[in-house]
């Protein structure tokens, strides 16, 4: 009887599936739509197969270099969350859909410490000991140089950095688990503000951490398994692959 | 946590106050402390007609997006554009300075069928 009681949530692989940026930020968006329209919560794992910069829902177009990101090849996406601009092609990315929980529950604090019990479970399943961040208040351009109570820290170094959206009683958390550094980072990428501080690739640097520099696994399919198990004990939910999922066939 | 007796509230935390056939609509102290600090106002444009408890604006804070529902129906007749430059003010003043925006109400009776100072508190406090 105590099996039947676990929470039942759908398993969305994505870490083999090869979707360009926007496909990525339109797979999020459309479990967000699922879970709002009454489907079961999900969660999604994918990783970026050509490198992407995405920025902020409200963030200015001008935050990103257009020429560096073409140069680089970095394709420039838009998230439906919150936040400053990441770099992906060095991480895993995970996303969570679920109903917005009734009353003080459901507060954007709340739902970021139920949801980081799952990524610190999976992570410490890696043997890294993750710890939510402090909170610095709002950021500059680039998401990694500054940390906020939605992301986990290693030390004092980032490691996951997350952001939410909330829509007709959904919502949508996704957020990047750093594996391995690219030769580049969001300071190459993103275009300086007038009088905005300068964030320098080595103050990016040693603000962040990945999981190769930790010596953890930092294979994406290694890592993925160890978050679904993670989320799976602390948020005990019984979090299985369904068929006839439109976003797995998507 | 502040809740003034002379607004009337929605169960999707936003605030009310009346004048004649006129509401000035914001967020209440208890959403905008669950959004933190609020980076960017999403704000109406003047003009447009609004539905009750139908989303017309968006409040973006440090991690988070949030939509923001009218309480009542009608058209905006202004919105805050002060928080362009100063979204903060949603947090520091959220019934007063933070304001987001009036709506010239269809049918100002509908009001009525808001939460009080009271019922609002019961349902942040007891959820």
């Amino acid at each position: 009887m105590s099996g039947s009681l676990r929470r039942s949530w759908r398993l969305v692989d994505h870490v083999d599936r090869d979707l360009d940026a926007a496909a990525q930020m339109a797979a999020d968006e459309a479990l967000l739509d699922e879970v709002a329209a009454g489907a079961p919560p999900a969660l999604r794992l994918y990783r970026w197969s050509r490198p992407a910069l995405s920025l902020g829902r409200f963030q200015p177009d001008t935050d990103a270099d257009a020429d560096a990101c073409a140069r680089l090849g970095v394709e420039v996406v838009r998230r439906p969350t919150g936040g400053r601009g990441v770099l992906h092609g060095g991480d895993l990315t995970y996303a969570v859909a679920m109903p917005r929980p009734a009353g003080p529950e459901g507060g954007v604090d709340q739902v970021y410490r139920q949801l980081a019990a799952g990524l610190i479970a999976g992570l410490a399943r890696l043997g890294v000991a993750a710890a939510v961040a402090r909170h610095d208040g709002p950021a500059g351009p680039v998401c990694f140089a500054g940390q906020q109570g939605a992301d986990l820290r290693v030390g004092d170094r980032k490691l996951c950095g997350s952001a939410q959206v909330r829509r007709a009683g959904a919502v949508l958390q996704h957020g990047s688990v750093l594996l391995r550094r690219l030769p580049f980072d969001e300071t190459h990428l993103l275009a300086v503000r007038p009088g905005a501080p300068v964030v320098s690739s080595a103050r990016l640097h040693a603000a962040t951490v990945t999981l190769e520099e930790l010596g953890a696994p930092s294979r994406a399919h290694q890592v993925a398994r160890a978050l679904v198990e993670g989320f799976a004990q602390a948020l005990d939910l019984d979090l299985r692959e369904r068929v006839g999922s439109t976003t797995r066939r998507g | 946590m502040n809740y003034p007796e002379e607004l009337r509230y929605s169960e999707e935390h936003e605030w009310v106050a009346v004048d004649g056939p006129r509401a000035r609509i914001g967020i209440t102290d208890f959403a905008q402390d669950s959004l933190g600090d609020v980076v960017y106002v999403e704000l109406p444009d003047v003009g447009v007609n609004v539905m009750a408890h139908a989303s017309c604006a968006e409040v973006e804070s440090t991690k988070s997006v949030s939509e923001i529902f009218s309480p009542v129906t009608g058209t905006v007749v202004e919105v805050n554009e002060a928080l362009n430059d100063a979204p903060e003010q949603v947090n520091a003043d959220p019934y007063g300075a933070g304001w987001i925006f009036v709506v010239e109400m269809a049918d100002p009776a509908e009001v009525d069928s808001l939460l009080d100072a009271g019922g609002y508190r019961a349902l942040v406090e007891e959820g």
